[in-house]
């Protein structure tokens, strides 16, 4: 059973319970893993096929093939970032868990527990988060099938596509960038809620 | 230097608890100008993607300066993201004073058999059980003298670079212009996510010296955690991305000097993806930072609570 209360500043709820993660900080503190490995894998495959490529240039390979593999070093390397931002995301995420949690099981042993509602700025952390990903998949995605499609005859439209590709993946960074800065100034407001509440805690 | 820095961080404990600090704001407003600029790095790259059959040479020129631009994009939310953490370290520090008053009152009133120095297993790893507050570890006291100059180093470099793409966009075949744009912005940006690291390092020092300061205000044998894997993960990451982020500016250095443009672009080619590599290095480094200020915070609530049910 709980009751919502607004506070001049916080909007929070009020439990018997501490009530534990919600369920993206569940998933954060499922996936960083997973996704700090997929980072590191991306930029190994990635550095490789590089290596590769600069041989290919150096030793005047086929022009196909040395646009074929511009095309698909950035998909894995990008692919990369995907992971390690994504990765950045969700340990900010086990963090607020953290606090949601541990705030919740020390009110729990005095008393009531207040818990603050998801603020507006963690609701805006997840949709960009996401948004930047969906715009490096989507960028990552659209390297490999211009690679698969390279031929002689449309070396400058593949040109084309990897320039504009380029700016994508970019804004695609950009957002990511911009969510973890909306992240991060959550954990402020939670900090600044948790050091109001715990001088408001009385043995009952 | 450090004492400044630390002035920067740590608020007077008379100062208002509750007030709001502009850390939070600033961030957010700087971190939008970053992407605004980003925006305008995308449409230029799509109008010398078009232009690219028709006018290659103003295509090539816009794709140097929104090269340059793009860099300062990033470094500009970067620094947005060192001015938040310098707010969370700030806002760690007032709940350090919060906890003590409250745990002076809640702290239950018959306290167990006391515990002696030595070490302890916790659901959260190794811990060492000490009379004081342990002295900070030479990586924390190089983490909070360090992430300053990082950020203002990393910052002038990215600038400089874009200027450097100014000078390459005005001729797209200088060699030089190029390898200076992109190994300094890369030097640069590798240099304030170092920085970011650095505050991070310095948020688990602030952690580490203020709950050992809660418990010895209290009176309680301090129970500090031992360094965790993560926390070593990350030095090394970090240390690996920094020197792969001064290797490639070296590298692009002598790469200028190669002999035409086919030997520039074989070393072009495998260098960009070395420096991007070097700042994933130092970004797989934050994300282990991250994870472990995760653990020490656990560790943390779940001591707050001990010292309020046992008194110990």
């Amino acid at each position: 059973m709980t009751t919502t209360t607004t506070r001049p500043t916080f909007e929070t709820v009020t439990s018997e319970h501490s009530v534990g993660y919600n369920a993206p900080q569940k998933m954060g503190r499922r996936l960083w893993a997973p996704m700090w490995a997929l980072g590191l894998m991306g930029w190994a495959v990635g550095f490789v096929l590089a290596i590769v490529r600069a041989n290919e240039i150096s030793s005047g390979g086929s022009e196909a093939t040395i646009a074929r593999l511009s095309h698909v070093v950035p998909a894995f390397m990008f692919l990369g970032f995907l992971g390690v931002l994504t990765a950045v995301s969700f340990a900010i995420a086990r963090i607020l868990g953290a606090f949601r949690k541990g705030g919740g099981d020390v009110q729990e042993t005095v008393g009531p527990v207040e818990t603050l509602r998801m603020p507006k700025t963690a609701k805006a952390f997840m949709a960009l988060m996401m948004m930047g990903m969906m715009v490096l998949a989507v960028t990552v995605i659209i390297h490999l099938v211009v690679a698969a499609n390279v031929t002689d005859s449309n070396l400058v439209s593949t040109e084309q596509w990897a320039i504009g590709l380029e700016g994508f993946r970019r804004l695609g960074v950009a957002i990511y960038l911009f969510a973890i800065t909306l992240g991060l100034g959550t954990i402020i407001h939670v900090l600044r809620f948790q050091s109001i509440r715990v001088r408001e805690l009385r043995r009952s | 230097m450090t004492a400044r820095l630390e002035s920067l961080t740590r608020p007077s404990p008379s100062d208002d608890y509750r007030g709001n600090t502009r850390h939070r704001s600033i961030g957010f407003g700087l971190g939008l100008v970053g992407l605004l600029l980003a925006t305008v790095t995308l449409i230029a790259n799509l109008a010398a993607a078009a232009g690219v059959e028709t006018d290659p040479v103003s295509a090539a020129e816009t794709l140097a300066w929104s090269f340059g631009l793009t860099t300062v994009a990033f470094a500009t939310i970067k620094v947005a993201i060192a001015l938040v953490l310098v707010g969370i370290l700030v806002r760690l520090w007032w709940r350090v004073e919060s906890v003590k008053a409250s745990l002076a009152t809640l702290r239950s009133p018959s306290p167990g058999a006391g515990r002696g120095a030595g070490t302890l297993e916790t659901l959260y790893g190794p811990a060492t059980l000490t009379a004081t507050t342990p002295p900070p570890l030479p990586v924390h006291t190089m983490a909070k003298t360090m992430w300053f100059p990082m950020l203002a180093m990393g910052a002038m470099a990215v600038l400089i670079g874009f200027i450097a793409s100014l000078v390459w966009a005005g001729d797209t075949t200088s060699q030089a212009a190029a390898a200076w744009t992109q190994g300094l912005q890369f030097l640069g940006e590798g240099m304030i996510l170092s920085g970011i690291a650095f505050l991070l390092g310095s948020i688990l020092a602030g952690l580490r010296s203020g709950g050992g300061e809660v418990q010895e205000t209290l009176g309680l044998p301090v129970t500090t955690l031992k360094m965790p894997t993560t926390a070593k993960l990350f030095v090394v990451l970090m240390a690996m991305g920094l020197m792969v982020s001064i290797a490639q500016f070296i590298l692009y250095l002598a790469a200028s000097g190669a002999p035409g443009a086919t030997g520039f672009a074989a070393w072009s080619a495998w260098l960009g993806p070395f420096r991007e590599l070097g700042l994933g290095l130092i970004l797989a480094g934050i994300v282990m930072a991250l994870v472990t200020i995760g653990n020490v915070l656990g560790f943390q609530f779940s001591r707050i609570r001990d010292i309020i049910t046992t008194g110990q």
